[in-house]
């Protein structure tokens, strides 16, 4: 029994039946409304494919990767240089914590319409956003991490004579790491929402601008067929990158 | 004997006054146990002595320099502190080695260096072991293993037994009674346990109660009887407790 429950949770069993349940419904309901409304699972799974076999997803998916990429990468750089600023004074660290506080409490749509005014409409609208979006998000975590190195491991490198080089290399990158990642997760979710919403202003590339693209054209199926698209790299970058990494990171735990 | 350690006329105060005035002298070789009741400023003195913070007055010579609370000091001195502050991302060689490196020692000596004062600590074999992967008893010995590797001038040690239970606490004293036998280093070892210090100390120094000063400086040379020496400790230290306890109220 017990090992048929461990089977089970393996292959998410539990999950699988509701999602059964979910598309039968779903099933009917895109029968009652016709596929401009609900268009049918099934017919999603034939649109990914038809839009691998065309080639059309790589060129999109790239898009919106790249300016992800320079989007979140640049907030990831900046995080660090902040994070540093923290550990080394105590009042860059009160600076920097408030300066995220407001940054955190902005909408998504104000940086949308400022990097419109400010960038026109160009690749830049979809970067500026996502970095200004995922900033708060990775430097207020690494900056917690920093403020939660243990001094008195910090201490013990003082009575030791670490110089200040073996502190940070021994002591604070090993235990900021596991939050920068942490940041670094939730960061990489979150841009891969914002950008494709600012996607749907001023560029012809991206995975919102097809999104965009495919409801002005009424085929309401692809429209699904990208937001599969969109949860699939999710959870591949998930699974494939962020997890490994989390792993081998804590290997001592 | 030769004069290690020599305390003089140390005091302490933060916002009140912890330690009024404290002197002694330590041979080299000595094994000498810090008693009194919690709070009194025990562990203040302890890092005094490591150069961790600065006394108020007074100064601490080690080997007849002064020892300053600043990392550009030459000291040569092993602490182990209550918690053993290993780096839990390190194994227990690794936790060793990286204190070498500020010696100067290449990478071949820091390993055989590690190797030799692991196993003295009793811990062959489990060198490769994170310190989450082991006991809280091999924790404190790979602190004491650290401790010892830089064949430090002087060892400090501050209730290092405080979190583990009764069986373990006795094996450790033991331990450290013979490493202490067999690597002759000065050791000051900070207690509120009698009967530790008892067991393992050649000279017993007794605080008062806050503000510190030495109550009681007793030679644990087996001219005593233990039995006796223990109950007379008992009384002095119910005695500063209770006065601690009158104090605060």
């Amino acid at each position: 029994m017990r090992r048929y429950r461990d089977w089970a949770g393996r292959l998410h069993l539990p999950t699988l039946a509701a999602l059964a349940v979910v598309l039968a419904g779903w099933s009917l309901l895109a029968r009652r409304y016709g596929a401009f409304v609900l268009p049918a699972p099934w017919s999603i799974v034939t649109g990914l494919v038809e839009i691998v076999r065309s080639g059309e997803i790589w060129g999109h998916a790239g898009a919106s990767l790249g300016r992800i990429a320079a989007g979140f990468g640049s907030a990831v750089a900046v995080s660090l240089v902040m994070g540093l600023g923290a550990f080394a004074s105590r009042t860059a660290r009160g600076i920097v914590q408030d300066l995220l506080a407001i940054l955190n409490s902005t909408s998504v749509f104000v940086w949308i319409v400022v990097s419109l005014v400010w960038f026109g409409l160009s690749n830049w609208a979809p970067i500026f956003t996502t970095f200004m979006i995922t900033l708060p998000v990775v430097a207020s975590t690494l900056v917690e991490g920093v403020a939660a190195v243990d001094r008195r491991l910090l201490e013990m490198g003082d009575v030791y004579r670490l110089t200040a080089a073996q502190k940070f290399t021994a002591i604070v990158v090993p235990s900021t790491l596991p939050y920068l990642l942490a940041g670094m997760k939730v960061g990489f979710g979150l841009a891969l929402k914002v950008s494709v919403v600012a996607e749907i202003f001023g560029v012809t590339s991206g995975i919102g601008y097809a999104m965009n693209y495919s409801r002005e054209i009424l085929a309401t199926r692809m429209v699904f067929v990208w937001a599969l698209v969109m949860i699939l790299i999710m959870v591949a970058t998930d699974k494939l990158l962020f997890d490994p990494l989390n792993r081998r990171l804590t290997r001592w735990r | 004997m030769a004069l290690k350690l020599e305390v003089r006329g140390v005091g302490k105060d933060f916002l009140l006054p912890i330690i009024e005035s404290i002197s002694f002298r330590m041979e080299a070789g000595e094994f000498v146990c810090l008693l009194g009741p919690n709070g009194c400023g025990k562990t203040t003195l302890l890092r005094i002595v490591g150069g961790i913070e600065p006394a108020s007055r007074g100064a601490v010579l080690l080997d007849g320099l002064p020892v300053q609370a600043d990392r550009r000091h030459q000291r040569h001195v092993g602490i182990v502190f209550q918690e053993d502050r290993l780096l839990p991302w390190l194994s227990l060689r690794d936790n060793v080695t990286l204190v070498l490196r500020p010696l100067g020692l290449d990478g071949a000596e820091r390993e055989a260096r590690a190797a030799r004062y692991l196993k003295l600590a009793g811990l062959q074999g489990f060198e490769d072991y994170y310190p989450g992967r082991v006991s809280g008893g091999m924790r404190q010995r790979a602190a004491i293993a650290r401790a010892l590797a830089i064949e430090p001038d002087v060892l400090l040690m501050d209730e290092p037994f405080g979190a583990l239970d009764a069986q373990n606490r006795r094996i450790m004293q033991q331990e450290v009674r013979r490493i202490w036998a067999e690597t002759g280093r000065t050791i000051l070892f900070v207690t509120h346990s009698i009967e530790e210090a008892v067991a393992i100390g050649t000279t017993l120094i007794m605080l008062s109660a806050r503000p510190a000063r030495i109550r009681e400086l007793i030679r644990n040379d087996g001219s005593h009887e233990r039995r006796k020496l223990i109950d007379d400790l008992n009384a002095m230290i119910m005695e500063e407790v209770q006065r601690q306890q009158g104090d605060a109220s």
